[in-house]
């Protein structure tokens, strides 16, 4: 497994990628973009003979009461099947309803009744695809008021359930914690590192609302001092795990791509070493 | 306390819906009002939905004037919402919706350029195919041909409009003259979209070529769609239009000859 950094891939590096076969680790790819035929995923598969890949779904809507898109999961499984990559992830959260595809992770209420419900999706999406998913937190603007179970138990209790592993994307911690007046260590030291398989990082900007500022986890930017330091903390509870630089609004060059992905990397070197002077 | 799929009818129903939800009222204000909580997920919500619809509808776009689109696209989110997670499959119902805007009437073609573009959006995402192979025709038996039917690429479509909207669509691109204007009488045409390779293609067909070949991509025979291109142009020759179609990469696998009604 890749505990070095990789870099979502964006339609307006592949090119280059192909051209230049930068020294990247790893790619993620958003499955919802490939579940087609043509150049995009031409271009995919011949990255795909250089690179390791790992898919990330956003569509499968794992928090609807209504249950799992089977439609969806069938081309989903098909794209896996042929992609066979190194990870597959979605998200605590969801997006349809009634028809309707939001095209947001939209928050749950985290209530028992959610839970069973969650659980009861997770199961079928992994049955689905035939293999363990890893689900990620969101980042999260509200809270339910009848939400009764903490997030982090929430994703732990789904874990134990359902065999999953987890997701830790440090930037939505951050997000989520300033937003809803959490504090982050302790929203982290509640997860079961045991069962963190990936961590994801990525920018946010401040936004006011109603006169207050929010965080909104936009992935515009360059990953922000405290998510690093969120990450370093990670680093230093947990261990590596591979982790991931999510751009996806204002894409920059990609060589910017690699260099946050190098700075997380040298970060997990840094903290490595002292670990092992510690041991020593 | 409300079940989940009542918290979930009531946050879509904020989200793309007339605007009466209750669920301002199931969330905590923690110092934000609520409803400036999940104002955030509606701006969200419309926000990446218009860039898709953008993304998709360049040339109307610039039409109708990027602030009017963000409009209309607001108005078209609400009313369409996308059914499923691929956003290369949203916005089909775009070119109905502007033809039945009041405030597009000043361009009556915009409609007929949405299903253009949408025609392109359409090809470069479709499904591969495996191109018809030659030989395959050698195979057929004569007694049969009459009524053959040809399977066409699923990136094909056929469009034909009363504006020129293959030149409108290329004055429109950001490499276009920007000095150059079109005539917008200088219509009808006929038009096919594909893809060849990794690109998106699309040419002018004459009447008749694209009358046969409508025909033939709804699952008509040959010998209809050859009658009925005759009928719009007494000159149409069959076997140079057959070997237009074959030589074009536009057609897959191997033909059907055992179609319903036909000779056995």
């Amino acid at each position: 497994m890749r505990t070095v950094a990789g870099i979502g891939l964006r339609s307006v590096h592949v090119a280059e990628v192909i051209a230049c076969s930068p020294s990247v680790p790893w790619f993620e790819i958003h499955a919802e973009n490939y579940l087609c035929g043509g150049p995009a995923l031409r271009s995919l598969e011949r990255i795909l003979a250089s690179y390791p890949v790992s898919v990330h779904a956003v569509g499968l809507s794992l928090g609807s009461a209504e249950g799992v898109d089977r439609r969806h999961l069938r081309r989903l499984r098909a794209l896996i099947d042929r992609l066979q990559p190194m990870l597959v992830s979605e998200h605590l959260s969801w997006s349809t309803a009634g028809g309707k595809y939001f095209n947001h992770l939209l928050p749950v209420p985290y209530t028992p009744e959610a839970l069973d419900r969650f659980v009861e999706n997770v199961q079928r999406a992994q049955d689905g695809l035939g293999r363990a998913l890893l689900i990620e937190n969101p980042s999260s603007y509200l809270r339910f008021l009848e939400s009764a179970i903490p997030e982090p138990e929430f994703i732990a209790e789904l874990s134990r359930r359902t065999g999953c592993g987890l997701l830790c994307d440090l930037n939505n911690v951050y997000v989520t914690s300033v937003n809803l007046g959490l504090d982050p260590d302790a929203y982290l030291e509640a997860l079961p590192g045991d069962r963190i398989a990936e961590f994801h990082l990525a920018g946010h900007c401040r936004n006011d609302a109603d006169g207050v500022s929010v965080l909104i986890d936009d992935h515009g930017s360059r990953v922000a001092p405290e998510v690093w330091d969120l990450y370093a903390g990670a680093l230093t509870r947990w261990g590596p795990r591979p982790t991931l630089i999510e751009w996806d609004t204002a894409i920059p060059a990609l060589h910017v791509l690699m260099d946050e992905a190098q700075h997380a990397t040298s970060l997990v070197n840094t903290l490595s070493a002292r670990a092992h002077a510690l041991a020593g | 306390m409300p079940s989940l799929a009542e918290v979930q009818a009531s946050l879509a129903e904020a989200l793309l819906g007339s605007g009466r939800s209750d669920v301002a009222a199931m969330v905590a204000g923690d110092g934000v009002a609520p409803e400036a909580r999940v104002d955030i997920y509606r701006h969200h919500v419309l926000a990446s939905l218009t860039t898709a619809l953008r993304s998709t509808y360049p040339v109307v776009r610039r039409l109708v004037g990027d602030g009017f689109f963000g409009y209309i696209a607001h108005h078209f989110i609400t009313a369409r919402p996308p059914t499923g997670p691929c956003l290369f499959e949203y916005g089909e119902a775009l070119a109905d919706f502007l033809e039945r805007l009041p405030a597009c009437g000043d361009l009556p073609y915009v409609g007929d350029v949405a299903r253009l573009e949408w025609a392109l959006n359409h090809a470069l995402h479709a499904e591969d195919a495996v191109p018809l192979d030659l030989d395959a025709l050698r195979s057929l038996d004569p007694a049969h041909v009459d009524g053959l039917t040809l399977r066409f690429a699923p990136s094909v479509t056929l469009l034909s409009s009363p504006w020129p909207i293959d030149t409108i669509w290329s004055a429109n691109q950001v490499d276009a003259d920007p000095e150059a204007t079109v005539d917008a009488s200088r219509g009808p045409v006929q038009l096919q979209i594909s893809r060849r390779g990794d690109d998106v293609v699309f040419r002018r067909l004459a009447p008749a070529a694209y009358t046969f070949r409508r025909i033939l991509l709804e699952g008509g025979g040959l010998s209809r769609a050859a009658s009925e291109a005759a009928g719009v142009d007494a000159a149409f020759d069959v076997i140079a239009a057959l070997h237009d179609l074959f030589t074009e990469d536009v057609l897959t696998s191997p033909p059907d000859t055992s179609g319903p009604g036909e000779p056995v």
